[in-house]
């Protein structure tokens, strides 16, 4: 379930490891793994000219695939630390061909040997919604293109800092404060809009999803098991999101749902900033229900009508009531009133009655104090990931920290009239 | 960003549908004149390396490059009689309405059935039926659009469900398929907007809100024009080119203009109050709406083939199978020689590794040597 595009940086060897030999710049084209002499400089027009060898969508295909080349570092995965990594895609940096200082993910889609009903489902998902997706709170998905071997490689925004999930574990190393869980929440709550916005139901939703850039804003990413919003007479299956995040309705099996199923995992993100670990973590589907019934009260006719026709339902005996914000204050006070208020909404176990995407960011919450943080004041992961993001901020180019601001300042040819 | 800030039309400009796949007719007409000519000159080469081929080799049993003896063997000597642009445009909407037929017997929903055959459109842009048989790759289309709408179909189930088709068959051109979306999957489709039209046509009917005025029968025009402005939507809609130039929201407010003038006249009116500040993209928009009207009416539903129409498709289907690009016949294979790769991966590999190293050479030269801290 959670094939995570994770661009979570490997060891720092593989950067180093490849600065031997030097070869002039008008090689480095010619050395395209172009297959069929299509010249990745000339438009689709000028080639046409010459003997047509390919077909235009051969071209096209041809044209985003030099515009982006791997580079030197195959980005590995934490070792153990998420679930069915690597089944779905491997993941590199690369590099704009014309600017080695852009830095990319590519997302190398493997054919799945076991899955023979072609290009995955997983993938196809990930593929239709980023294509239509374009905010600063998503990762970009900026081009696609095929191999020769017909591995699909998407091209991805280079996210260096991780994810939320290494912020909030890194109790050590990390500290923050509500004005920075406000500002993390702005970012999320934009992202889960714009997706609502645009009728996509994003369905896996937590901490390690949220990634990171350079700039400290939160994308949301892995869009793998994602959908369009169904119509009213077609079933969605109920197997989706990640079971400490999934919301009561999926848990009861609820084959129609709404963006609600994602703001119930927002609001189970939002109370794990603030307390550092999973707020409802079963073990089981039946022991994550049991925890919602003691965390947030038990779902009953009088608090959610319908709720007992849901082809699941069953809930522990004797039921709790549902939770007052005292109860909530106790544990997230530090979120201040208006943002208890926001959790409360979220955490609504009526899916109805469950605050939306836009409600949130209409909220009062945002105004009152204190102001969210500044994205270049957000705490980062410190210890050997940020030192890794430091090695890349060190590459050419880069223009995070201030030393490469100033070299790069020096070499901008372009910024000259 | 503030939630109200972004308009609906701004949203659908960030769409693929607007941004890769809304053409002009001009530019439309280009990109297929293009793709056929290519197509076309691919053919007569692909033909000629056959008979060398076969020349040099005659009395010996090797198979051609690539390609399918027979196929080649059923290529008339002279010159290869390639199919035009209209021809191929024919063939394609032809092979559409098939895939329509396909969707029905297969009994996927309406969005499957749509999403397919605006795959099957969109893919014949840059690619022609010389190079690409319809025939085939329609199968691989609906199979495809299953996937990317939701409404899974286990691919051994659906190709038992079509006569005389293989599993392997229908993936061999999956690959292709993509790319000639350009890896873009995703369709608008007009049919919710004409949900939501109608359910506003009704509430003025009943009353429920102010809009068209006194209307005699409104209920009920508003029930007829929807059932007719949908079955232009299943078809004509899918069939003619209107979803390369007009966005959802037109189609669907085209095909009840064909339903009903005067009660979508008039709901139209409420929508933009005659007046002088509104008289400009009133007519705009009526200019707009009548021309793809015009459009979707030159394939009216349930109009029925005429047997000239009918001659002239058997004949083209003949034609075509002369003019067939032989190295592209046997696609199952072709996909089973990209896939277990030809050599060529290691050279690739090998390839690859050298850029790495000189692109992070150049990093160094350019910035000099890594700052130590």
């Amino acid at each position: 379930m959670a094939n995570s595009p994770l661009l979570v940086p490997g060891p720092t060897d593989h950067l180093k490891a490849t600065t031997s030999k030097s070869i002039s710049k008008s090689k480095l084209s010619s050395a395209a793994p172009s297959s069929k002499g299509a010249n990745p400089e000339a438009s689709t027009k000028a080639s046409n000219a010459h003997a047509p060898v390919q077909d235009m969508a051969e071209q096209m295909n041809e044209e985003e695939k030099h515009k982006y080349k791997k580079a030197d570092l195959e980005i590995l995965y934490c070792a153990g630390k998420k679930l069915g990594e690597g089944t779905y895609a491997n993941v590199y940096l690369g590099h704009l061909v014309t600017s080695p200082s852009t830095l990319v993910a590519i997302k190398k889609i493997k054919i799945q040997a076991a899955y023979t009903e072609g290009l995955a489902p997983d993938a196809i998902r990930e593929l239709k919604h980023l294509q239509e997706l374009s905010h600063p709170n998503i990762i970009s998905l900026l081009s696609v293109f095929s191999s020769k071997d017909q591995n699909l490689n998407l091209v991805l925004e280079y996210l260096p800092l991780g994810d939320l999930e290494m912020l909030i574990k890194d109790t050590e190393g990390v500290r923050y404060g509500a004005a920075d869980v406000k500002a993390w929440m702005g970012m999320l709550g934009r992202g889960v809009w714009w997706c609502h916005e645009n009728f996509v139901l994003h369905r896996d939703i937590k901490p390690n999803n949220l990634l990171i850039a350079a700039d400290g804003e939160v994308k949301l990413a892995d869009f793998g098991l994602a959908r369009s919003f169904s119509d009213p007479y077609r079933i969605m299956t109920s197997n989706v999101i990640t079971r400490w995040y999934r919301p009561p309705e999926l848990l009861f099996g609820a084959k129609h749902y709404s963006g609600a199923v994602d703001i119930w995992s927002v609001g189970l993100v939002f109370a794990e900033l603030i307390i550092r670990t999973p707020y409802i973590a079963g073990d089981t589907e039946v022991h994550q229900i049991s925890l919602i019934c003691q965390a947030i009260g038990t779902p009953s006719e009088d608090v959610w009508p319908g709720v007992s026709k849901l082809p699941e339902y069953t809930v522990p005996e004797p039921a709790t009531p549902v939770r007052g914000k005292d109860h909530y204050l106790a544990t997230f006070g530090t979120a201040g009133h208006e943002g208890v208020d926001v959790l409360m909404g979220m955490l609504v176990l009526d899916p109805r009655k469950r605050i939306t995407a836009r409600e949130v960011l209409e909220h009062s919450w945002w105004s009152s104090d204190p102001k969210p943080t500044k994205n270049e004041d957000l705490p980062r992961k410190g210890g050997g990931v940020a030192k890794i993001g430091e090695d890349l901020k060190r590459r050419p180019g880069v223009l995070e920290d201030e030393r490469g601001a100033k070299v790069s300042r020096k070499l901008d040819f372009g910024g000259m009239k | 960003m503030a939630p109200s800030s972004v308009s609906e039309d701004e949203r659908y400009r960030t769409s693929t549908q607007y941004r890769l796949w809304s053409f002009t007719p001009t530019s439309l007409l280009e990109l297929r004149t293009t793709t056929n000519r290519n197509a076309a000159n691919r053919v007569r080469d692909a033909v000629r390396r056959a008979r060398e081929a076969r020349a040099a080799s005659s009395g010996n049993t090797s198979e051609v490059d690539g390609g399918d003896s027979r196929a080649v063997s059923a290529v008339p000597e002279g010159e290869v009689d390639c199919l035009s642009v209209e021809e191929e445009l024919k063939l394609v909407t032809h092979f559409c309405r098939q895939t329509l037929q396909l969707g029905d017997h297969l009994q996927v929903p309406t969005d499957v059935k749509a999403t397919a055959v605006q795959y099957i459109k969109r893919f014949y842009v840059t690619n022609s039926c010389m190079t690409y048989d319809p025939k085939t790759l329609l199968k691989t289309a609906l199979f495809f659009a299953t996937k990317t709408e939701n409404h899974y179909f286990r691919l051994t189930k659906f190709a038992e469900a079509i006569t005389a088709t293989k599993p392997e068959e229908i993936l061999a051109s999956e690959f292709l398929l993509t790319q000639g979306l350009r890896f873009t999957f995703d369709v608008r489709h007009p049919f919710r907007a004409l949900e939501g039209a109608v359910m506003e046509l009704q509430a003025m009917a009943n009353g429920q809100i102010p809009g068209v005025g006194e209307l005699r029968g409104m209920d009920r025009r508003v029930k007829e024009a929807h059932g007719k402005a949908r079955e232009y939507l299943k078809t004509s809609a899918l069939l003619t080119d209107v979803y390369f130039h007009y966005t959802p929201s037109q189609i669907m407010m085209a095909s009840l203009l064909i339903a009903d003038r005067q009660l979508i006249s008039l709901y139209l009116g409420s929508k933009l109050p005659p007046s002088s500040a509104n008289a400009a993209i009133s007519a705009k928009l009526m200019d707009a709406l009548d021309r793809c009207a015009e459009m979707l009416q030159s394939m009216a539903p349930g109009r029925e083939q005429s047997s000239e129409e009918k001659k002239e498709l058997s004949a083209l289907a003949k034609k075509l199978r002369k003019c067939r690009n032989p190295e592209k016949i046997d696609l199952v294979s072709l996909q089973r020689a990209k896939r277990e790769g030809d050599g060529e991966d290691e050279k690739i590999v090998k390839k690859r590794k050298l850029e790495r190293e000189q692109s992070a050479k150049e990093g160094e030269d350019l910035f000099g040597p890594t700052i130590q801290k």
